[in-house]
């Protein structure tokens, strides 16, 4: 089976999951659940930078979806959606713990195309204490672009800001991540 | 549908002769039957065997014991009704139906204390059981069968399907089974083996669960008990990642890993991965112990 | 941030090798699957889902384990100790089994849910005149399998009341509640008088 014909194989039960989780079969959405759980828990860990506050987002990511399932149309990426909601259920829980949003800096450069490869490799544990040490804005815009695959105006739309916006906060995530792992990001 | 429409729709009603005195007597009857229609059968006390072929029709013989009032059998829009039929007062009697089906046919059988076997039906199969044993062959279409105390006996051919299995004291033995597949029993013991297992959920409470099988890329296997053992042999292509949860049992594995202890409160844990972890393998218990190996 | 420590290890050239996949450190469907089912309890007009196509006894089982997940998770700020003697008797008397050889301590101090101990009870009044019509074998092994789940049920209590933060402890209670009421739904759902 070519890499394709497994990706359709993939879709298509996913979808049948989808299908069956919309009549109420909690088993059915237990399926996605597990087979997305980790990808929305890495994401509410990112943004919240605290376990509980990472498997409270996480929980009510799914409950939430599942209100919602009905609305999700199968020809769209089921991990998107859920993503979408992670991002919200975390920017939600962070406004609820600390009410006063960051300022956001202007940075001169617009972030422009990045591999974001690191000119030395760097253990995986430094890296991501490193970006759990970025300013929100900065590593929210570096996760959902960098980690997990999204272009500027996908990040910008889950994030709520403007296409800009999320530019300069990569170019800033960038710049700082440069100088805490003293190597060149590129 | 109304019963009123029901009765007025095509129905065609075979109804055999009425209960002698006394004695056994047999009973035959054919019908025509849709390749992919449904078919129904009841018996309350006695047997059941059920067997696929190729003829567009359902065939009913039937030995009937003394008591047994009579068997209706009846088709109506693509649905045949098999039901032995017991007196209203008096004891009951029993009946062993042999019943030809279309093998593509969607079966239903219910009995009380009635054994119930299947063979050759490649349709979807639900078996119900209060304490009647059931043997059923599978062939790729989803199995629904319960069980209150009845044991149960499955036989696959490797074809991946949803099976879903539910006995209360019944014990649970599947081989070549495939697919994914649902497990509970409260005091019964589950022998699985699976050729491709894409989810398992299996649970007990105080019975056994011994699973053995590959896990195909990606699967999904999760089995708790409260004080039964666990004991599962699995293989994966992909491999899989394991966490092994119990309160007070023993956690065993051919890994030489080493479970980890809770601090000062009781319990321990055992986490891993096993190849590439494409899967997830989670078990829990509070008093059995687990056992994890790789299959041989 | 959690993770395993060999693979925290591994260097990586490039932020794109970071698996954007983090394990939660313990298994969270079963809470989700509680909240939802006690959604679905609570307020089963607003889910714009076709019903589905299952026995009535099993839809009516699942809304139960809402009931009885909410009421575990309320039992576990109402241990023992914090109890007075009075309020556990009371409980215990309501739910009690009167027939001679039944478990008679299918307890349900911990599940206050009015709409649980009204549905259970009544399981639990039909289930004598259901465990009689069974034959003698299949009645024994019945009664035992709900002599297991009573034990189970009050070893896992007891073992909450050490640890009540334990979410091992907890999945399983909750699994033994639903259990129980699959088997009152199985035996009520039996007639072994005049067939099915």
């Amino acid at each position: 089976m070519t890499q394709a014909q497994a990706e359709d194989t993939r879709v298509d039960w996913e979808a049948a999951l989808v299908q069956r989780a919309c009549t109420g079969d909690t088993r059915a959405f237990e399926r996605l659940y597990r087979e997305h759980a980790g990808r929305v828990y890495g994401l509410c860990l990112r943004m919240t930078r605290d376990t509980h506050l990472a498997e409270d987002c996480t929980q009510e990511t799914f409950i939430n979806a599942w209100r919602a399932l009905p609305r999700f149309e199968t020809r769209s990426s089921l991990s998107t959606w859920l993503h979408r909601i992670a991002v919200n259920v975390s920017l939600a829980t962070r406004r609820k713990a600390s009410p006063v949003a960051p300022s956001l800096d202007d940075e001169a450069g617009t972030g422009g195309a990045c591999e974001w490869t690191l000119e030395t490799p760097v253990e995986v544990r430094e890296i991501e204490a490193a970006i759990g040490a970025l300013p929100e804005g900065a590593r929210d815009a570096l996760v959902l672009h960098a980690l997990y695959g999204y272009s500027h105006g996908e990040a910008a739309q889950m994030l709520g800001v403007a296409e800009g916006t999320c530019k300069a906060q990569l170019h800033r995530a960038r710049r700082l991540l440069r100088e805490r792992l003293n190597v060149e990001v590129g | 549908m109304g019963f009123s429409r029901l009765a007025a729709a095509m129905t065609v009603l075979f109804a055999s002769a009425a209960a002698s005195a006394s004695g056994d007597k047999t009973f035959e009857r054919q019908v025509p039957a849709e390749a992919h229609g449904v078919v129904d059968i009841s018996n309350v006390s006695g047997t059941v065997v059920v067997s696929g072929w190729d003829r567009p029709q359902v065939s009913v013989r039937a030995e009937l014991g003394e008591g047994v009032e009579r068997v209706d059998v009846s088709t109506d829009h693509g649905r045949t009704t098999v039901k032995v039929v017991l007196p209203h007062s008096g004891h009951g009697g029993e009946a062993d139906l042999h019943v030809q089906v279309p093998k593509d046919s969607e079966l239903t059988v219910s009995a009380v204390s009635a054994d119930v076997t299947t063979a050759g039906v490649t349709g979807v199969q639900r078996l119900n059981t209060v304490s009647g044993d059931i043997t059923a062959e599978l062939a790729g279409s989803d199995l629904e069968l319960k069980s209150v105390s009845g044991n149960v006996k499955l036989k696959g051919h490797g074809q991946p399907a949803r099976l879903h299995v539910s006995t209360v004291s019944g014990d649970v033995h599947l081989e070549h089974g495939a697919g994914d597949l649902e497990a509970g029993t409260v005091s019964g013991t589950l022998v699985v083996s699976l050729d491709s297992a894409r989810s398992v959920r299996a649970r007990s409470t105080s019975g056994d669960v011994h699973f053995e099988g590959n896990l195909a890329r990606g699967a999904d296997f999760d089995a708790t008990s409260v004080s039964g053992d666990l004991n599962v042999r699995a293989s994966a292509e992909s491999g899989y990642a394991y966490e092994v949860s119990t309160f007070s049992g023993e956690i065993s594995n051919c890994f030489d890993a080493t479970p980890s202890e809770h601090g000062h409160l009781p319990g321990h844990t055992l986490q891993g991965t096993r190849g590439d972890g494409a899967g997830h393998l989670r078990l829990k218990t509070m008093s059995g112990d687990v056992q994890l190996c790789d299959r041989k | 941030m959690s993770g395993s420590g060999s693979a925290d290890e591994r260097k990586v050239s490039s932020l794109r090798e970071l698996s954007p996949a983090i394990e939660p450190p313990r298994d969270l469907w079963p809470q989700i699957e509680a909240r939802i089912n006690a959604q679905r309890r609570s307020a089963p007009a607003a889910q714009p889902r076709p019903a589905r196509a299952l026995p009535p006894r099993w839809l009516a089982a699942a809304a139960l384990v809402a009931s009885v997940a909410v009421g575990v998770w309320i039992g576990r700020s109402l241990l023992p100790a914090a109890r007075s003697g009075s309020d556990v008797e009371s409980a215990r008397s309501a739910s009690r089994a009167s027939f001679a050889g039944a478990p008679t301590a299918l307890d349900v101090a911990y599940v206050s849910d009015p709409r649980y101990q009204r549905d259970r009870a009544a399981l639990m009044k039909s289930l004598q005149a259901r465990l009689a019509a069974l034959p003698p074998a299949a009645r024994a092994k019945v009664m035992a399998s709900l002599a297991a789940l009573q034990r189970a049920k009050e070893d896992l209590e007891s073992a909450l009341g050490k640890d009540p933060g334990n979410a091992l402890l907890q999945e399983l209670l909750v699994n033994t509640y639903q259990d129980e009421m699959r088997v009152l739904t199985d035996v009520q759902a039996s007639d072994a008088g005049r067939g099915i």
